[in-house]
């Protein structure tokens, strides 16, 4: 069976009528619900008061989670890493060493380019990543 | 508008408002609904991390196979259209023998594995014809990674669309507990996309490196499929050095190689030792780079190879010495890191030691560099 993108069944991420609605219910709720948290809280009625504020918080954190988690799905875009690769050449006559960008046919104990130094041919003796640089320490 | 909202907050928030009761029986019920649904909802997170995956695996696969069809258009110069052809390839399976009479599986997975090899290898050539060999090797390679983050994909998105339609918890945890494993597989997988297009060494390339050292300059002889070896004399000994045949990407016939070698030096004996280099994945906390060594047959892979090692080395009673080369997984099939580059010559001393220590004069020592030799010649 051949694999094409018609049967390629992927779920949309999108923020959904939906969810938006349930969003603006909840919002409404718990700016009523804190509202009336201050209010009693300005009407000597701490135990009313508790509930209200709770109720209200807990709503705008569940809004929050809803929205940021949406939100970092929709928008971060997934990325295939590819590293910088450097090939080593040394000169075997007068051990000359030189680091470049790797280029595609390169390989090792491949006899590459002409010394710069001396008529013999330098030979390619290390590929591999670049280094990161060290990132500093905080202070 | 915002004053009328006012003023019906003020006067459902009065003294004489049943709003505190409605706001206490919402919040009590939230708790009631939690007690039934918690599962569901428990259920509704997981399958949501399972989906960020699925899309993050998505475009990566998607990736392998459009390099995997450009790389084949620009290298083979195919006449036609190679995407039908890749997209085959993708879909390949093969069926493991049965084991319950485990009496001759080897030569069951040997025999499947040959056809898979020569196959594959016929069918790269079919597709990209103006390919070198080396070119041809990397494109197999290259399949390869494509074809395992397409099945990674398609088993993801099994469990996330069945768990999706059952909303079985259970369903869903089976994925779910395994993913960050799995997330770290697809990303090693992902990173050997770009070493195998452009035929980087990689991680697995440390053993055939380590050999490629001390052969190079060297008669090479042909001693099984894709397998080369030197005879190369060292402080008063001889050793046997034996790697993949490089710089295409191939991990060779090692099991094949050493058995040749020892068969033919059945007679004379004089191979008094078995020197493996091979990769070696490594604990957290463990440098990467960092040298082990021990014993038995440094290989890993589905077991053949490593089957056939342990009969040929068993067969004539010498000791096997192994060096470990410690890198985590990401790392096994990435473009080689630095810190690996350079134990590559820790590890060459520590075969020349164990060569001066553990053998005679006039001894010979069959080194074998095992692993993918992509980028690296002999």
């Amino acid at each position: 069976m051949m694999m094409t993108e018609q049967n390629t069944q992927i779920p949309s991420m999108s923020l959904s009528w939906t969810t938006l609605a349930v969003i603006v219910v909840i919002g409404i709720f718990s700016l009523f619900s804190l509202w009336m948290g201050f209010q009693a809280l300005s009407s000597d009625r701490p135990e009313q008061s508790t509930y209200y504020l709770l109720t209200g918080t807990v709503g705008f954190a569940a809004i929050g989670y809803m929205f940021f988690r949406t939100k970092a799905v929709t928008t971060r875009k997934p990325d295939v890493p590819k590293v910088d690769v450097v090939t080593i050449l040394e000169c075997p006559a007068c051990e000359l060493k030189r680091v470049r960008d790797f280029k595609r046919g390169d390989y090792i104990h491949k006899d590459d380019e002409p010394c710069t130094r001396c008529e013999g041919n330098m030979v390619i003796t290390g590929i591999h990543r670049r280094a990161e640089p060290e990132k500093k320490p905080k202070q | 508008m915002i004053n009328v909202i006012l003023q019906v907050a003020q006067v459902l928030g009065g003294d004489n408002s049943d709003i505190g009761m409605i706001l206490q029986t919402l919040f009590s019920l939230s708790f009631i609904i939690y007690l039934f649904y918690a599962q569901r909802i428990q259920a509704m997170t997981m399958l949501r991390q399972v989906e960020v995956t699925l899309r993050k695996v998505k475009t990566i696969k998607d990736e392998g196979r459009r390099v995997s069809i450009e790389m084949v258009k620009e290298v083979g110069k195919p006449e036609r259209d190679p995407t039908p052809d890749v997209d085959r390839f993708l879909e390949q399976f093969v069926i493991s023998p049965v084991s319950m009479d485990p009496a001759g599986i080897m030569g069951k997975l040997d025999q499947l594995i040959n056809v898979s090899d020569y196959t594959n290898e016929a069918e790269v050539k079919a597709i990209a014809p103006q390919a070198t060999e080396a070119e041809a090797h990397n494109i197999e390679n290259l399949l390869g990674a494509a074809h395992a983050l397409n099945y990674y994909y398609k088993a993801i998105r099994h469990f996330y669309l069945l768990g999706k339609k059952t909303m079985n918890v259970y369903i869903i945890m089976q994925i779910h507990m395994i993913l960050p494993l799995i997330i770290k597989e697809i990303e090693a997988t992902s990173s050997a996309i770009q070493a195998f297009r452009n035929g980087m060494p990689i991680g697995d390339g440390v053993g055939p490196l380590v050999v490629s050292k001390l052969m190079r300059g060297h008669e090479l002889i042909d001693v099984a499929r894709e397998t080369v070896a030197a005879w190369v004399p060292y402080e008063g000994r001889t050793l046997i050095l034996l790697k993949a045949k490089g710089p295409g990407g191939s991990v060779g016939k090692p099991g094949a190689g050493v058995a040749k070698i020892l068969g033919d030096d059945k007679k004379e004996k004089k191979i008094k030792a078995v020197i493996m280099i091979d990769a070696a994945g490594k604990l957290e906390g463990e440098p990467v780079g960092e040298i082990a060594e021990g014993f038995g047959a440094a290989i890993g892979g589905i077991g053949v190879e490593k089957y056939k090692i342990e009969e040929a080395v068993k067969a004539r009673d010498i000791p096997m010495y192994a060096i470990a080369i410690k890198q985590d997984i990401s790392h096994v099939i990435a473009p080689m890191v630095e810190e690996l580059h350079k134990a590559t010559d820790t590890a060459l001393e520590s075969v020349k030691r164990i060569v001066t220590e553990r053998t005679q004069e006039g001894d010979h020592v069959l080194v074998a560099g095992i692993g993918n030799t992509m980028g690296i010649a002999q």
